[in-house]
């Protein structure tokens, strides 16, 4: 089993990595649809039985099917419809990003290693992968300047968040009605964002949020 | 069955959504009515929820939602004869939205479980979208872009806080339901330092969407950029229940003797507030914009009272809901000056006093309450929380609060005298109407009266929410 959650979270790790080096906009989403896929994955794997008994099936189905095919197939539409497929001057190059994505692998070792916790079980890349991917959203969306490549940032700090929960927290805390309620908030976040996107290429025939910088003081 | 109340809104908005638009202007109003109705029966009498894990009528849960609820109802049929001068082409989408964000925000009020609570508030940025986007210029666009994103980052935050909560749970090896009153009950237990990584995500990620300094920026922009009685929603009522996820954390904190800690965080981030707010708008140009930055300076006072504690907590609390009844009544009557002069810039407007005499009152009454001069209740809540900040030992920050006011009076004083007195423009857009004026008087008639005479139930419910983390009147 250890072997298996091992493989699953060394392709999230890959897929950030991939995605701070990645200029395509369509590789990027398939890249996320990856990592949605195998995030939905992992608790199924850290605690089969528990996992698998009181309607959670129907919960990780359910999950599966949101972060790994309807939330991609929302921003490919939104793709498809603007006219830019490429970032091409983020603020940070994809070396450097690389660099950055290496630098984040290594803090998050770090800090999982002074955290010192007793995690459930031996899964201490599970927090190192936790760390790594809230991290590079989160500078995913700080470096480039096209908007969906912003979106895709925050969905995979999303995914990184989803991760530390868990990692961490005991697994009789979750309850699948809240967590449905959780994925449903996302959902509808990357449609409103997505609607949003649309807009901002129609007015400005590019989907760069340079453009977004009229109002200030 | 307590779930009515954010049930009812929920399913009118979205009714709303399909209606056409005269149908849907009578949804909003009824909607609105039915609403208080339902808050004053979860306030006043026993009315119980169906899932009592997940939601629950908590003192400070109540008092925010009386006081959302409470605005909605005048909001409401302000923004319709608001909308009757705008042709706006996307109306259904905007009184669906309304209704839907007044249930989102009495979701998140009723909320007892945290995560039901985290999923309620990002519900509200959702949901409040597409009220800023109504327009379609391209500022809103760029404000509706900023809101979402900053404040869906922002709250995605505060949801790593949670877990750190639930972590601090089970390193102590507690095992209770993860509710507010029972993370209260067994508080004395949790592990502190997950506890206080918790609170530092939680203060960021809720402060971001409070409009606490420096995470405020999306705040102006959205205030500034959305139709008036929208800016006058997000500011009066919006801004209140995301502080109530900070004060839900901030109580748990105290009763698990962690109260210095969270107090000095909130306490700087409230003066840090109050300051970035009175530098922008000694020079601001934009009177809308104004406001937003008011409205950050007042959340900022929430915040530092609520640090000290004791009185000034007490006096936080009337802040709440008089800043939600003046912000308001001073939104609604920006947007009548916005329809009489069609601009924003203050440069633009002048001669308010000849042109629009009645708006001209109630904008100057609202600058006067919302300054921290009597008869509003501005004054006394301030003045409470002054003299709890010097019994409590915190005469340099008492100092501080007194000199970022003084700078926010200045820039306001400035602004409001140019636009009322300054040189007068020859002729206005769209003429006063008393529909439009009824709304801001009667919200300032409130706070006028609660400032002299508080029913005991509301004064209870105030004592109720403070006494847990040791707030008094008597200091």
């Amino acid at each position: 089993m250890i072997n298996s959650i091992d493989l699953i979270l060394v392709l999230i790790l890959l897929a950030v990595l991939l995605s701070l080096g990645s200029s395509r906009m369509m590789a990027l989403i398939k890249i996320m649809a990856l990592q949605g896929a195998m995030v939905s994955l992992v608790p199924i794997f850290i605690e089969p039985q528990a996992r698998l008994s009181n309607g959670g099936i129907l919960f990780f189905q359910l999950m599966l099917l949101i972060k790994a095919v309807l939330i991609p197939g929302l921003l490919y539409m939104a793709l498809n419809r603007i006219a830019i497929k490429r970032e091409v001057e983020p603020l940070i190059g994809y070396h450097a990003s690389l660099l950055v994505g290496l630098g984040l692998v290594m803090l998050s070792a770090y800090i999982t290693r002074r955290m010192g916790l007793s995690l459930p079980g031996d899964y201490a890349l599970l927090l190192i992968t936790a760390i790594t991917t809230t991290g590079g959203g989160l500078f995913l969306m700080m470096s480039r300047t096209k908007a969906i490549t912003q979106v895709i940032g925050y969905l995979m700090l999303e995914n990184g968040i989803y991760l530390v929960g868990t990692a961490l927290t005991k697994h009789t805390h979750n309850i699948y009605l809240v967590e449905f309620g959780v994925l449903l908030d996302l959902l509808a976040g990357v449609m409103i964002m997505g609607i949003i996107l649309h807009n901002i290429n129609r007015a400005f025939d590019d989907v760069d949020t340079a453009y977004l910088e009229q109002l200030k003081d | 069955m307590l779930e009515a109340v954010f049930c009812l809104p929920l399913f009118a908005g979205l009714i709303a959504f399909l209606l056409p638009v005269k149908l849907g202007r009578g949804v909003l109003v009824v909607g609105a009515l039915l609403h208080l109705q339902l808050t004053l029966l979860a306030w006043l009498s026993d009315f119980p929820p169906l899932l009592p894990g997940y939601f629950s009528t908590a003192p400070a849960g109540i008092l925010v939602l009386l006081v959302t609820s409470f605005i909605f109802v005048f909001i409401a049929p302000y923004s319709i004869f608001y909308m009757r001068e705008q042709e706006m082409q996307s109306e259904p989408i905007f009184i669906g939205s309304m209704l839907l964000f007044l249930g989102t925000m009495s979701m998140a009020a009723l909320a007892e479980h945290p995560i039901v609570f985290w999923i309620a508030i990002e519900a509200t940025t959702l949901v409040s979208a597409p009220l800023i986007f109504v327009n379609r210029s391209k500022k809103a666009l760029e404000a509706t872009w900023k809101y979402v994103l900053i404040c869906s980052v922002g709250i995605a935050l505060a949801l790593l806080g949670f877990f750190f909560i639930t972590l601090s749970m089970d390193r102590a090896g507690i095992d209770v339901p993860l509710t507010f009153s029972s993370l209260n009950t067994a508080a004395k237990h949790l592990d502190p330092l997950w506890l206080k990584i918790g609170f530092i995500f939680v203060i960021i990620g809720f402060g971001t969407k409070m409009g606490l300094a420096p995470m405020h920026t999306w705040l102006p922009d959205a205030h500034s950029e959305a139709p008036s009685p929208a800016s006058a929603l997000l500011s009066g009522a919006l801004l209140n229940c995301a502080f109530l996820g900070i004060f839900k954390v901030h109580t748990l904190m105290v009763l698990a003797g962690l109260g210095d800690f969270s107090g000095s965080l909130l306490i700087g981030f409230g003066l840090f507030s109050i300051l970035v707010a009175g530098i922008f708008i000694l020079k601001q140009p934009d009177y809308k914009r104004m406001l937003a930055y008011s409205s950050i300076e007042n959340m900022g006072v929430i915040a530092f009272g609520v640090g000290i504690g004791g009185m000034a907590l007490y006096g936080a609390m009337l802040h709440l809901i008089h800043h939600s009844l003046l912000k308001s009544s001073l939104f609604l009557s920006a947007g009548n000056l916005l329809l009489g002069f069609g601009s924003k810039i203050v440069a633009q407007c002048g001669g308010m006093t000849r042109l629009l005499p009645r708006t001209f009152v109630s904008f100057f009454a609202g600058f006067l309450g919302i300054s921290g001069l009597p008869p509003f209740g501005v004054f006394v809540s301030e003045l409470l929380i002054l003299i709890g900040a010097f019994k409590a030992g915190h005469p340099v920050a008492g100092g501080l609060f007194i000199a970022s006011l003084a700078l926010v009076v200045a820039g306001f004083a400035r602004i409001v005298t140019s636009m009322s007195f300054g040189p007068s423009r020859q002729e206005i857009l769209v003429p006063e109407q008393t529909l439009r004026i009824v709304s801001p008087f009667a919200l300032l008639l409130t706070s006028a009266v609660l400032c002299v005479w508080m029913p005991e139930p509301l004064h209870q419910i105030i004592i109720n929410t403070i006494a847990v983390i040791g707030g008094t009147i008597h200091g």
